[in-house]
């Protein structure tokens, strides 16, 4: 007598066929109709752990909103009397930008312990679609962007910052290091599979306080030295900068958009094919 | 009772072998030679795990990053001779923060790791590991100083005063930087997350760093904070190694008591405090 039988009672819900889940196999693990259903599921699971972590909220915006305030402080005066209007206009776009960014080391950390753990090669083996899981990554940044970005538009509206446009214009503000973010977490996530190291978490931030120091944004650029303006004027976050300055005083725009969208696709087009082929590899060998 | 005999002669064989255990010469470490193996043991690693570079890399990054863009907008309000000559103080104090972060971050590897308690559990005086790290934070503060005088001296920095001053900046530069290396390894080593701990520490010296008389003088912050700028102990020290540093106008100020001794005074203060403090708590048995 088989031992089941002897130890349970016949209507056990456990040991009946028809209480095991039917699987849903109408599609292959990579149609495109599960892309959906399975990039938003792993975009959940990231947000949750996004929000579960400290670093996103020092990184997103503890260090920026001190950062801001204290920019205020001391070079407020100094910036206003050069450039003729408050440096908030400058300043909230990048600290915004500089959320943005520095908030990605947390995503870089968490695929690297994922890959650490095995959980990275579990979803490899398991029946889910493939470009979820590098999908769901660059979307919980970009969920996560414009949640810190709108946390920090509004310190800035509490200190001084307006919108001259309207709402529209508040809304294409917060689209703009969305973009940029985006692109930024995609050449982030890129390295990180190449190069697992912690050590990736100072490189972000030591880029992004170099990218801050010669921005538009931080100081107007008539202010540089001759040799470096250039640089400064063609980086990507001063493009983004004087977008996000464009939209909240009424100054073109069209210029500075064009930048920040060249040099978010060509960042996006760069990494796409070493990001998919080194997400890969870190799936298949641990 | 034929078996209490027995019991009775098997006795002193036994004690035999305890006593002789315990007569076996113990080894008698030198308290030297250990604190030398445990210096080592954080300072060699310094030029492979890229702790030397970080700190240079830092220091060099800071320093560009508030000379280039602010030269010619702050240059002529700081009222000496050179803005290079006006921020060198606050590059150097800089630098020596990075150094003692970077200890912090060693301290909680280490108290995560559990090497502490190992430490503990091993015939080494109880102090001899904390001196060691102090050791090591000396050498972390001598790289970063030598650094921003490099830095400095590229920027247009120089010693006015002579030898006897330049060595008295030094001096004061490496006092200040064994007191923040205490405190920082007091924070490491009660945190349970070395890098949140490291960001963290990045706080206090954006906030002080910046709501000082490094950037620019006090007459130009707004009026109500600039008691809290005046006063605060970072500013005094850029007041007391501005003074030593010397300049070609009298814009720096002379070297007598008044400018020296808050300086000396937190200085001692803090150590004061600290140290029965910390001992207290480094000397208590769990």
């Amino acid at each position: 007598m088989p031992l089941a039988d002897q130890d349970a009672t016949p209507d056990s819900a456990v040991l009946r066929d028809e209480a095991f889940p039917t699987v849903d196999r109408r599609f292959g693990e990579n149609s495109p109709r599960l892309l959906v259903a399975h990039t938003w599921m792993q975009t959940q699971r990231l947000l949750i752990r996004l929000a579960r972590d400290p670093m996103t909220f020092v990184f997103g915006l503890a260090l920026p909103i001190f950062f801001l305030v204290v920019m205020n402080i001391v070079l407020g005066d100094a910036i206003s009397s050069v450039s003729g209007h408050s440096a908030l206009y400058g300043s909230v776009p990048l600290v915004t930008l500089i959320g943005a960014m520095n908030g990605a080391s947390v995503g870089v950390v968490g695929i690297i312990t994922e890959r650490a753990d095995g959980l990275l090669a579990r979803l490899w083996v398991v029946p889910v679609h493939r470009a979820s899981g590098l999908l769901a990554r660059i979307a919980s940044e970009a969920i996560r962007v414009v949640v810190n970005s709108f946390v920090l538009l509004c310190v800035g509206l509490f200190m001084g910052l307006r919108f001259e446009q309207g709402v529209l214009a508040g809304l294409a503000w917060l689209c703009i290091p969305v973009v940029f973010g985006m692109a930024f977490a995609t050449l982030a996530l890129t390295v990180a599979v190449y190069w697992p190291s912690t050590t990736l978490v100072e490189a972000i931030t030591l880029v992004s306080a170099l990218l801050l120091f010669f921005c538009t944004g931080f100081v107007p650029l008539d202010q540089y030295p001759q040799w470096i303006q250039p640089v400064v004027e063609h980086q990507p976050l001063s493009y983004a900068t004087e977008v996000m300055r464009g939209l909240s005083l009424g100054n073109p725009v069209l210029g500075p958009l064009g930048g920040t969208l060249l040099w978010s696709a060509g960042i996006v087009i760069a990494c796409a094919v070493p990001m998919v082929f080194g997400y890969r590899r870190a799936s298949m060998r641990g | 009772m034929s078996t209490g005999v027995a019991r009775e002669q098997a006795r002193p064989a036994t004690d035999v072998v305890v006593t002789t255990a315990l007569a076996a010469a113990r080894p008698k470490p030198s308290t030297f030679g250990q604190w030398w193996i445990l210096t080592t043991r954080l300072v060699e690693p310094t030029l492979r795990n890229g702790d030397v570079l970080t700190t240079i890399v830092a220091v060099v990054v800071f320093a560009v990053g508030w000379y280039i863009p602010l030269n010619h907008m702050m240059g002529a309000r700081s009222g000496m001779s050179s803005y290079a000559q006006f921020l060198m103080p606050l590059i150097a104090l800089q630098g020596i923060s990075f150094a003692a972060i970077t200890g912090a971050l060693h301290a909680a590897t280490d108290s995560v790791k559990g090497i502490n308690r190992r430490f503990d559990s091993m015939p080494i005086a109880p102090m001899t590991p904390l001196v060691a790290r102090m050791s090591a934070g000396v050498y972390r503060c001598a790289v970063a100083t030598a650094a921003a005088l490099i830095t400095g001296h590229v920027i247009g920095f120089r010693f006015y005063r002579g030898l006897e001053y330049a060595v008295g900046f030094c001096v004061l530069l490496l006092l200040i930087g064994m007191v923040l290396s205490f405190m920082a390894d007091l924070l490491g080593g009660y945190s349970r997350n070395p890098e949140a701990t490291t960001q963290w520490l990045m706080l206090p010296q954006l906030i002080f760093g910046l709501l000082s008389v490094g950037i620019q003088p006090a007459e130009h912050f707004p009026d109500w904070i600039q008691p809290i700028v005046r006063n605060q102990p970072i500013s005094q020290f850029i007041y007391a190694l501005r003074a030593l540093g010397g300049d070609s106008t009298p814009a720096a100020g002379s070297v007598t008591w008044s400018v020296i001794g808050p300086s000396v005074a937190w200085l001692v203060g803090v150590t004061i405090v600290m140290v029965p403090s910390s001992l207290i708590l480094l000397l208590r048995r769990p």
